[in-house]
């Protein structure tokens, strides 16, 4: 009798207190009070993430939460200053071109991987010989599509000779799956279960569904990272991941979700980190339908979408601009911000009305993921309200890539990280009709736009390069092309015991120089 | 398929008789208190469904950006809005249509189903062995993980998710409408109109389904809570309603994100789920114990 | 009883072949292209064609299905896709987190409902016996993804009592035993009610039989009239509950797994269907499908020696 009263004043209770935790979400104790002398940095810091590592090897895998875990592991021999967006050497000391094919890059010296195989030309050779062999069917093999030949000068100098002059180049050397491996531990182990490299933290273990757990590289050539055990753990749930990091039980997360931005702000004791990214997520139109070939129904399109109203939903998480390149991404111009279709709903109506292009429904196609469906709630409520009759097709991740790859759609949302943040990474796979039907879902193909993407990817003087893309930035802007809903601004969440993260604009981070009170 | 089986003559004594059993099957029923209560519920929902156009003032899925998230009891919407700035109220009396659609679909074609599988397998012993095998293997498969792999055959959508739902109440009909054929069918009179020539196929529906009617009333009842409540589960991992469809699991889903700051977002759908399965569950206990005539009522 | 094993043996490798050809065929017919999954959004053409050759996703149906039974025979459960993981290691780090979970979900969901069954039944027609049964019905009513977020909501942000989520201490630990106490409510409150209506209805069958009449008329103490007479009999139909509902519960763990982030077989299942990982969602389904014949064989057994009226030969 005692249990069935108190199985009733509990679910009472719950649904009172859920019904006032309003007020009572910022009360957190605070779990680590009673630690004492031991520094917080011996503790464990624990990331959680939504989804496991795929591997841990950065020649075969290509998804963001293993190179989370691949840029803690290894590093690259270049890096963008997320600053100053200026490409930095990192492994490598400085390089040089001979010409407009040839680039000699020379190695800090000294440096060993965390197997104790020293890092030289020969590691770098290794790497990306094994990345761009065919036989290795790795998924970002295309990063070094345009290398030819590369060399070992000598023990600190490597010669990599391209196809073409490539100007993104040093972009694509600094992206995370182009890090550089222990040879000696590739031939010995599967790096995809052990990696070994030179980065800040050793691998220590890898329980999949569960967590990855590193140490601290004591040996580190940029110098030993403060924290000494770092785990990143599987909570695929953000609100768990949320409610884990107010308890205590994780020091961070990355990726907020602008719903929670009010919880997350109300919750003591932690700090929220945001900066200005790169990602961009756009509207676009299948290309290949006759519909959407004609100007002006796309242009209809463009100006029946508020999308002021639809960034001012994101909480502050999204940059607002016309412009596809987005404003953190080498190759933007601020004059594209205002460029293309604005939004007028009476030019949209009157459109709409002339051509009777509210007579036949059309598809939205969206992956079933939260910041998708809200794109495509909103902007089919607009569409609606300008006279267009279209219809919602959510469907899990895997059949929405399958779907929008073979252009079976009429409207979809995609969306865009750039690694690299480099303008032509974005304009290249996901609009020059060479990749049309596979990452160019849009199925675009203009030879004008192509023309530009082609140069802006064969000239190396990076500000001839930088009005190139604006132009072919604009031009597909004005062509409403796609239609850019916003840009991602990049957000975490730490633990205020620590301080000292280093948040890139394409959503990466670093826990390299994090320090504990 | 029953009617075109039937004479009218021969139909008008039956009629007569089961009416009587109706009757006597209500008076037991009502004075079960819960079953009152939850048939209450239940007639609720299908006014709100039937009257939906009527009882509401809002359009559900028209959205005012500007009045997002509006807390209960503001002004014109007593039950506040959602994050789109949609009536929150006019959203759960058009998810009534939906969850009753939905449940209905499911459970009308499991039956159609469960009870071909059911009386094929008690009446044809060389069916049998084949068909119970069926009936085990889709037994042994988890419900939600079946659902799931018909899902991703055949995309999401509310007929998808009810198709889903359907496949998984078929065993336990199957089990049910097989085990009322084989008591009944090796008594005299079934064994007597077989001998004068009657078709099996009348024989099972004419005779031998009317007597396992209860049962399967009964389990009907039980399955639309069950497919209210899986419809809700399916919509949770993205699997069920497409936007805008005002789906009650997919609002308790999405109204998650906001938990924190307009939690009725969660409760006011999540509460409408359990009072309509919790009434079709008490409907579904009640009936069962007014149809069993072993059991005495006080 | 050995035939009834045997017998069930038999049926279980048929039964295993059924499900692994459903399985098979139903991803094998669903959109969606594992080697667009594994190649990322950056793969071109030539290189999924490349993975598929690899995968052996270019090989007719019947020869792929062919050859997975064929190494399945040898113990071989593939690799996984993705992480190119072998199936068997990656359900074997999983299931203890899974086996856990249903195991604790079971012991509450007995404990609560056959403590509410009991009390309804023996207080048949009292407030209590309303109450408790309104309960019930309630419990079977929530849907298990709201309860959990409440319970956290309430256990482990506002009161913080429990922790959020995870399953990684060993159970027997003090640690680990509060890391399975919401998950164990999440998961058992449904079973728990069922429970209770089943040993309700039953226990009020035997309490009005015969021999439990004759048993109080000799002048046995109720007390022992209830205990060893009614629960024993009881008993048999909270058995088949507990039978049929590790099948549902397998099921639930889906979810809970999901909202609780514990790393077990049932998010290990969704992830799978999600990413078209085929080797995964075999090995899983199989173990699950295994394991509810085998629960339910052990179910048969149990009735034997509660009811010696029962009998399998």
């Amino acid at each position: 009798m005692k249990k069935t009263i108190w199985y009733l004043m509990m679910l009472i209770a719950m649904l009172v207190l859920t019904a006032c935790s309003g007020e009572s979400a910022s009360a957190p104790k605070d779990a680590g009070d009673a630690k004492g002398e031991s520094s917080v940095n011996d503790e464990t810091f624990t990331f959680a993430t939504t989804s496991d590592v795929v591997g841990l090897s950065p020649i075969l895998t290509n998804d963001s939460m293993s190179a989370n875990a691949i840029e803690h592991v290894y590093d690259t021999l270049f890096q963008r200053n997320p600053e100053t967006k200026e490409i930095e050497p990192k492994l490598a000391e400085s390089f040089e071109n001979i010409d407009e094919l040839t680039w000699v890059i020379k190695l800090r010296e000294g440096i060993k991987f965390h197997d104790g195989t020293p890092f030289n030309a020969e590691a770098v050779k290794y790497t990306f010989d094994k990345l761009r062999d065919p036989a290795t069917a790795a998924p970002r093999a295309s990063l070094l599509e345009p290398v030819d030949e590369i060399t070992v000068v000598d023990e600190n100098t490597v010669e990599i000779k391209t196809k073409y002059p490539y100007g993104p180049f040093l972009a694509a050397l600094s992206h995370s799956n182009a890090s550089i491996v222990s040879p000696t531990a590739d031939q010995a182990q599967d790096l995809m279960k052990n990696p070994v490299g030179t980065g800040p933290f050793k691998f220590v273990s890898w329980t999949p569904g569960d967590q990855v757990e590193l140490e601290a590289n004591e040996e580190y050539w940029g110098g030993a990272p403060a924290l000494k055990h770092v785990a990143f753990k599987v909570v695929p749930e953000v609100s768990t991941a949320i409610s884990m990091l107010q308890a205590g039980e994780v020091q961070f997360i990355d990726n907020l979700p602008p719903e929670q931005l009010a919880r997350l702000e109300a919750m003591e004791n932690i700090k929220i980190e945001k900066t200005d990214g790169t990602p961009v997520y756009y509207l676009t139109f299948n290309h290949s339908r006759e519909l959407n070939q004609d100007p002006e129904f796309r242009q209809a399109v463009a100006a029946a979408i508020d999308r002021d109203a639809f960034v001012s939903k994101l909480n502050g998480l999204g940059v607002r601009s016309n412009s596809i390149v987005g404003p953190q991404v080498f190759g933007f111009d601020e004059s594209a911000d205002k460029a293309g279709t604005a939004y007028d709903l009476e030019a949209a109506k009157a459109l709409v009305e002339k051509n009777g292009y509210g007579d036949k429904p059309f598809k939205l196609l969206t992956a079933n993921r939260s910041n998708f469906i809200l794109m495509a709630e909103i902007v089919q409520a607009q569409l609606t309200e300008a006279g267009f009759n279209v219809q919602i097709e959510s469907l899990e991740w895997a059949t929405f890539l399958d779907t929008a790859r073979s252009g079976e759609y009429d409207l979809t949302f995609l969306s865009w990280s750039n690694v690299t943040g480099d303008g032509s990474e974005m304009l290249y796979p996901n609009f020059h009709s060479d990749n049309a039907g596979n990452s160019n879902r849009a199925q675009y193909k203009n030879a004008e736009f192509d023309q530009l993407v082609v140069e802006s990817r064969t000239t190396i003087d990076q500000k001839e390069r930088a009005v190139i893309l604006d132009k072919a930035n604009k031009f597909m802007i004005e062509d409403n092309a796609a239609i850019a809903m916003y840009h991602g601004i990049v957000t975490a969440a730490m633990d205020k015991k620590y301080s000292g993260l280093e948040l890139d604009p394409n959503g990466k981070w670093n826990l390299r120089n994090v320090t504990g009170e | 398929m029953t009617n075109a089986v039937l004479s009218t003559d021969e139909r008008v004594p039956i009629v007569k008789k089961k009416e009587k059993v109706y009757v006597t099957t209500f008076k037991r029923l009502v004075k079960n208190k819960l079953a009152v209560a939850g048939l209450v519920i239940i007639l609720l929902q299908i006014g709100m469904a039937i009257f939906a156009p009527l009882i509401v003032t809002h359009d559900p899925i028209k959205q005012n950006l500007i009045a997002s998230e509006l807390p209960m009891f503001s002004e014109g919407h007593w039950l506040g809005t959602d994050n789109y700035g949609r009536d929150v109220w006019a959203r759960i009396v058009y998810g009534a249509r939906i969850s009753l659609l939905v449940g209905i679909t499911a459970v009308s074609l499991g039956l159609i189903g469960g009870v071909t599988l059911g009386l094929l397998g008690g009446y044809y012993k060389k069916l049998d062995g084949i068909i119970m095998r069926i009936v085990d293997l889709l037994f042994s498969f988890p419900g939600i993980l079946l659902a799931m792999l018909i899902i991703a055959i055949l995309g999401t959508s509310l007929i998808n998710v009810a198709i889903a739902i359907s496949i998984w109440s078929i065993p336990t009909c199957a089990r049910i409408v097989r085990g009322s054929v084989l008591s009944i069918k090796q008594k005299e009179y079934i064994m007597a109109m077989k001998s004068l020539g009657a078709s099996d196929l009348r024989i099972m529906i004419r005779h031998i389904l009317p007597n396992a009617f209860a049962p399967i009333i009964v389990f009907a009842t039980m399955r639309m809570a069950t497919a209210i409540l899986s419809t809700a589960s399916l919509s949770y991992l993205g699997l069920g309603a497409q936007p805008p469809t005002p789906e009650w699991g997919a609002m308790i889903a999405t109204g998650q994100n906001y938990m924190w700051t307009s939690p009725h977002l969660t409760i006011i759908p999540g509460i409408a789920i359990m009072l309509t399965v919790f009434a079709f569950n008490v409907v579904g206990d009640g009936l069962r114990d007014a149809l069993d005539p072993n059991m005495d009522i006080q | 009883m050995v035939a009834l094993i045997v017998r069930r043996g038999i049926q279980l490798v048929f039964l295993l072949l059924g499900i692994s050809f459903l399985v098979f065929s139903s991803m094998y017919i669903a959109p969606g292209d594992p080697a667009a999954m594994v190649g990322g959004p950056t793969a071109t053409e030539s290189d999924l064609e490349a993975i598929r050759d690899n995968l052996g996703l270019n090989d007719p149906f019947l020869v792929q299905y062919g050859n997975y039974l064929k190494h399945a025979m040898q113990g071989d459960f593939g690799y996984s896709y993705q992480t190119k993981q072998a199936v068997s290691d990656a359900i074997a780090i999983r299931f203890p987190n899974t086996f856990k979970l249903a195991i604790a979900s079971m012991i509450v969901a007995v404990v609560i409902g056959l403590f509410a069954g009991l009390i309804s039944a023996l207080k048949h027609n009292s407030w209590l016996d309303v109450t408790s049964t309104t309960f019930a019905l309630a419990g079977i009513s929530i849907p298990n993804f709201w309860l959990g977020t409440l319970l956290i909501l309430v256990f482990a942000v506002n009161l913080q009592w429990l922790p959020v989520g995870g399953l990684s201490e060993p159970f027997y630990t003090i640690d680990g035993i509060k890391q399975l106490i919401l998950p164990a409510i999440t998961l058992g409150t449904g079973s728990a009610a069922m429970i209770a209506r089943m040993a309700r209805s039953s226990m009020l069958e035997v309490i009005k039989a015969d021999y439990v009449r004759t048993a109080r008329a000799k002048g046995v103490k109720e007390h022992n009239v209830i205990w060893i007479h009614t629960l024993k009999n009881a008993m048999i139909p909270v058995i088949t509950v507990i039978g049929l509902n590790f099948g549902f519960l397998l099921g639930g763990t889906i979810i809970t797994e999901k909202v609780f982030a514990i790393n077990g077989v049932g998010r290990l299942m969704i992830d799978a269907i999600a990413m078209r990982d085929f080797p995964m969602v075999q090995g899983s389904v199989l173990l699950v499908a295994t394991l509810f014949v085998v629960v339910n064989l052990i179910v048969d057994i149990i009735y034997t020696f509660v009811d010696p009226r029962i009998s399998y030969d």
